[in-house]
């Protein structure tokens, strides 16, 4: 982000980013849950920041606090507009792995393995 | 003898007699006109007492108001005065009471304006302190219910704010906030975020055009105070439509509202208002106030922007037109994803974090992109947390491909040392590789058992 990009903090507010909404359509995000954008689909029609966050997650995952600190929202803000990208298609989101489930050493080193033959 | 005698006493008395008549008729003569100097005068002084009457009860209180009524100040009522040295002194009165109502007016004004100025500005204060620890509050806490209540206090603050900017701009104060460049597309949603009725306005077109750093907030602000006039003038249920269009010589803000409209009464006063070139008088703004014209006035005379209100709207209502010259204008540089990497001068200011785990700021030379030529590195949060690198999918790189290595991959990989010099997609493909592998891994572990995909609120 350029400076002369920089966006102007304060100048639109956050209940005009969300028209007024507080609650997002869906509960399924939280810090860690990641991002994926659908190029696809249609930029027009939607709002500065839906189009900015899209321009953002078409390069890859990214998780919803990244885009929150990219967007200069707050986080609770951002959940709101990707509950509607998710209502619209525009995007789907992965919860990350969780720790509990992360599979042991051997199957660890048995990926690097494999992903190193691949690289 | 006698009859001489006689004779000498009727001569005498007749003489008498005539003398008598006459001296009478002098007098009568005499009385009478005397009688008509004193009607004369008693005239004229009832004139001069009606003329002092009227200079009193009419004269000198319209002129007490012509600041308010313009228009000349009534005449003399009796014209036989004219030219007089009454008259003279009349008018001499009437011109020292003048100049002493133009003196109180202009000293009540001073001092009204420099203590509305001193308290608005002190609300300004306040509203901006208080916006930013609303702001902080919404980073903050990451709860709808308490997001919902702090949205409801940002827009009662940020319409208190503007009020107090537009009373404080009124009274010859500078807007107050310096912004950085922004587009007009911004500009106009940061207006929109300081009105009523906020939901109801429509920003259409999406221009590449942005407004200069020193222009900023005044236009925000008399955008506002139109939108504000629109929804205002308007049905509840209609919508405030605006659009943006670029034109010879500047762009132009024009806001339709399906409203009642102006006669053309109103919409030359508001002609008059929007010039500018009049001083507003705070204290006769109506009542209640009617700010908004006079503060866009005063923005655009001393900005150089112009506002009209004179043509009506498709939609029935006014078609407010606000055009920015080109020297108002600015161009932001377009933002292609890839100068989301480039280096903020303005973190030089702060310490810049440099973590371990992320690799040397160092741009890979072996992939050069076009339009990438600046050296690349990582921002960091405000928490000094670094920032990961975002790109379109450019030219060169679909996401089609992106598991797979690409003819380039070796040049980049020769680059990595001790200090590895990965790309951003190079990274993200790695990464999404290694997610792949680690969820093929579990489901085969799990004979397929788990799920593949999902979507969830867990916490790690």
């Amino acid at each position: 982000m350029t400076p002369r990009r920089r966006e102007e903090r304060g100048l639109v507010r956050p209940y005009v980013v969300t028209d007024g909404r507080a609650h997002p359509t869906r509960n399924t995000f939280d810090l860690v849950t990641l991002v994926m954008a659908h190029g696809d689909r249609p930029l027009s029609g939607l709002s500065p920041e839906k189009r900015r966050l899209m321009e953002l997650c078409l390069g890859g995952a990214l998780s919803v606090a990244e885009i929150a600190s990219h967007l200069r929202l707050p986080v609770s803000v951002t959940k709101v507009l990707l509950g509607d990208l998710v209502d619209s298609g525009h995007i789907t989101t992965r919860s990350p792995i969780p720790s509990a489930q992360l599979p042991e050493a051997q199957l660890l080193q048995e990926v690097l393995d494999g992903l190193r033959a691949r690289l | 003898m006698t009859d001489h005698i006689s004779e000498v006493m009727v001569w005498c008395l007749a003489v008498v007699v005539i003398a008598l008549l006459v001296l009478l008729l002098r007098q009568h003569r005499i009385t009478a006109v005397a009688r008509r100097r004193n009607a004369v005068l008693e005239g004229g002084l009832l004139a001069r007492d009606e003329e002092i009457r009227h200079l009193v009860a009419v004269r000198l209180p319209a002129l007490a108001d012509a600041t308010s009524r313009p228009g000349p100040p009534p005449g003399p009522r009796d014209h036989g005065l004219t030219g007089t040295p009454f008259a003279q002194n009349l008018q001499a009165v009437m011109e020292l009471f003048q100049r002493a109502v133009e003196n109180a007016q202009a000293r009540a004004d001073v001092s009204a304006k420099t203590a509305l100025k001193a308290s608005m500005r002190a609300l300004q204060g306040l509203a901006h302190e208080q916006q930013l620890a609303i702001s902080e509050m919404q980073d903050r806490h990451d709860n709808p219910d308490v997001l919902g209540d702090l949205l409801q206090i940002d827009h009662a603050n940020s319409q208190f704010g503007r009020r107090a900017q537009a009373i404080a701009v009124l009274c010859g104060s500078w807007p107050g906030r310096q912004r950085a460049a922004s587009s007009l597309t911004e500009v106009v949603r940061g207006a929109t975020s300081r009105i009523r009725d906020y939901r109801r306005v429509q920003v259409h077109t999406q221009i590449d055009i942005a407004v200069a750093s020193r222009a900023v907030e005044p236009v925000v602000l008399a955008t506002a105070e139109l939108l504000d006039n629109a929804t205002r003038h308007s049905q509840p249920n209609t919508k405030v439509e605006v659009s943006l269009q670029p034109v010879h010589n500047g762009a132009c803000v024009v806001i339709d509202d399906a409203g009642v409209g102006m006669n053309a009464q109103e919409v030359q006063r508001a002609a008059e208002l929007l010039a500018g070139s009049r001083p507003v008088d705070v204290s006769r703004l109506g009542d209640p106030p009617q700010f908004g014209f006079p503060v866009i006035g005063v923005l655009a005379a001393r900005y150089g922007f112009s506002v009209s209100v004179d043509t009506r709207s498709p939609y029935g209502g006014v078609r407010a037109v606000l055009f920015l010259p080109s020297a108002l204008l600015t161009h932001l540089d377009p933002d292609p994803p890839q100068t989301m990497s480039a280096p903020a001068p303005q973190a030089a200011g702060r310490p810049q974090p440099t973590p371990a785990p992320v690799p040397e700021p160092r741009a890979p030379q072996a992939r050069p992109r076009p339009g990438d030529d600046t050296p690349r590195s990582y921002q960091s949060t405000a928490g000094g947390l670094p920032k990961r690198r975002r790109r379109q999918p450019a030219a060169d790189q679909q996401r089609d491909d992106w598991p797979t290595p690409t003819a380039h991959e070796p040049a980049a990989e020769s680059d990595t040392g001790s200090h590895p010099v990965r790309s951003a997609e190079e990274t993200a493909r790695r990464m999404g590789a290694f997610a792949r592998g680690t969820r093929s891994g579990r489901a085969q572990d799990r004979d397929g058992a788990a799920p593949h995909h999902e979507e969830g609120n867990r916490q790690a």
